[in-house]
């Protein structure tokens, strides 16, 4: 097979691949020629070669011994951490496993912990307070039984005030008292027939009429319609007795009319009362 | 390798004993520095072993090899963009150590180092296709493979490189003339 000859620029360029053994047979036969022929082209590749060869000499350095053992390290290290992979996947399937169940075993645990020490605490708080809860009970009994003895005595004090004012005060008092005794009934009717003041007399009939359940206030206030002379009362009375439908009125009411000093309006007003509870 | 993958570890080892001197060479004078490169030997092994999902048997494994060192080489370069190529001579005069005349070692010394100046002012890219051709003494097809490129490809960078090498080595050495003048 002929080889083409090559000029000098297509021989630069092979002299490299030529030099590295990287030239198919056909184009180092050709090249080989022209550089036989060319001797520019030879000094050339000459130095090129001598260069190559150069770098052919260049001493390539060993490394180190303790690059084998460094790698080793590495290797056993890393096959460590390999498998230790491998196992920490079953590790953590146990650890979770171990974390789903600790948790709430402690937190049970805690949860009893501190249920039985509240339960000890409650226990312990009741013994202690019990004993003068009741005792307090107690005293708060006797106190108030006490103030409601007071006022009662205050208000009997209070009725037998010259000022009227104060007579009133004592009257709005029984309104406070939880039970009204007979003494507390027999003074406020007392009053009632006999207080000098209007207005105390009114209020005194407003209190009893809160009474009204007790018969001695009924009966009171059923004898009390003839002995009173203030129409205003009279009418008030009268409105009492309709409200508590007191039969009983009627007869000391139909006396009231037949009085000559009777105000003609509360004899109108005592009229219709008697209509309406006979 | 493909072992390696499948989890058999040790033979990590054999790889290791096969291919720790080429490529400790490899980066070696990619940077002329010595301890770096014994790092970075390390580190290469360290990557075939994490990266070991990544080689797909397809290719051989020297070219693997030579793209993850790459790899590690980019990385120191960009840790060590300040630090400039010195060579160490220490190493070279000591594996000369012992040659024929002392004039003829002085000058062959000279020669080398004068070349490992060249290399060192090469652009790495440049230094790269000649080291893996004539150190390493990977094929054009190789050397296409680990860079990712083709066969032509790399014969014109090889060509060039050459060609740029020769120029700053003359330049080199003709400056080494004059001073000795």
């Amino acid at each position: 097979m002929a080889t083409q000859p090559i000029n000098c620029e297509q021989a630069n360029e092979r002299i490299t691949d030529w030099l590295n053994n990287q030239l198919p047979e056909t184009d180092r036969v050709a090249l080989e020629a022209h550089l036989k022929a060319c001797p520019a082209c030879e000094t050339e590749a000459n130095s090129v070669r001598q260069l190559w060869q150069l770098m052919g000499n260049v001493p390539t350095p060993e490394p180190g011994e303790t690059a084998r053992v460094r790698f080793q390290a590495m290797l056993d290290t890393y096959k460590d951490t390999v498998t230790t992979e491998q196992e920490s996947v079953v590790d953590n399937l146990l650890a979770k496993l171990r974390q789903l169940w600790a948790p709430k075993y402690a937190f049970r645990l805690a949860y009893s912990l501190v249920l039985l020490i509240i339960g000890v605490a409650t226990g312990y708080w009741f013994q202690r307070s019990n004993t003068p809860a009741l005792a307090y009970q107690q005293q708060i009994d006797t106190l108030s039984t006490q103030v409601q003895e007071m006022r009662q005595m205050m208000m009997l004090s209070l009725l037998e005030n010259p000022a009227a004012s104060e007579r009133l005060r004592a009257v709005s008092y029984t309104e406070e008292i939880n039970q009204v005794d007979d003494k507390v009934v027999d003074a406020l009717l007392t009053t009632l027939n006999n207080d000098a003041n209007v207005n105390v007399r009114l209020v005194t009939l407003e209190a009893l009429a809160k009474l009204a359940d007790n018969p001695t206030v009924r009966e009171g206030l059923v004898q009390s319609i003839t002995r009173q002379e203030s129409p205003l009362v009279q009418s008030a009375l009268a409105d009492v007795m309709v409200k508590l439908q007191e039969k009983r009125s009627i007869k000391p009411l139909r006396q009231l009319l037949r009085d000559d000093k009777l105000n003609h309006l509360v004899k109108g007003k005592i009229e219709q009362s008697i209509r309406e509870l006979s | 390798m493909l072992q390696v993958k499948a989890g058999n570890m040790d033979t990590m080892g054999l790889l290791f004993e096969r291919y720790h001197r080429p490529l400790f060479g490899f980066l070696f004078h990619m940077t002329s520095q010595r301890e770096a490169s014994e790092d970075m030997l390390q580190t290469v092994f360290y990557r075939m072993l994490k990266y070991r999902h990544t080689f797909t048997g397809d290719g051989e494994f020297r070219s693997w090899m030579y793209h993850l060192a790459r790899n590690v080489l980019v990385d120191y370069s960009k840790q060590n963009k300040r630090s400039a190529h010195q060579y160490d001579l220490a190493d070279v005069a000591e594996k000369i150590g012992g040659g024929p005349a002392a004039d003829e070692r002085f000058q062959k010394e000279q020669e080398l180092d004068t070349l490992h100046k060249a290399m060192a002012k090469l652009s790495p890219e440049n230094r790269e296709v000649l080291v893996l051709s004539r150190f390493q003494e990977l094929k054009y097809e190789e050397i296409a493979r680990v860079l990712n490129t083709t066969e032509g490809a790399i014969k014109v960078r090889v060509h060039r490189a050459m060609n740029e090498l020769k120029k700053i080595y003359l330049t080199l050495e003709n400056g080494n003339a004059t001073y000795k003048l």
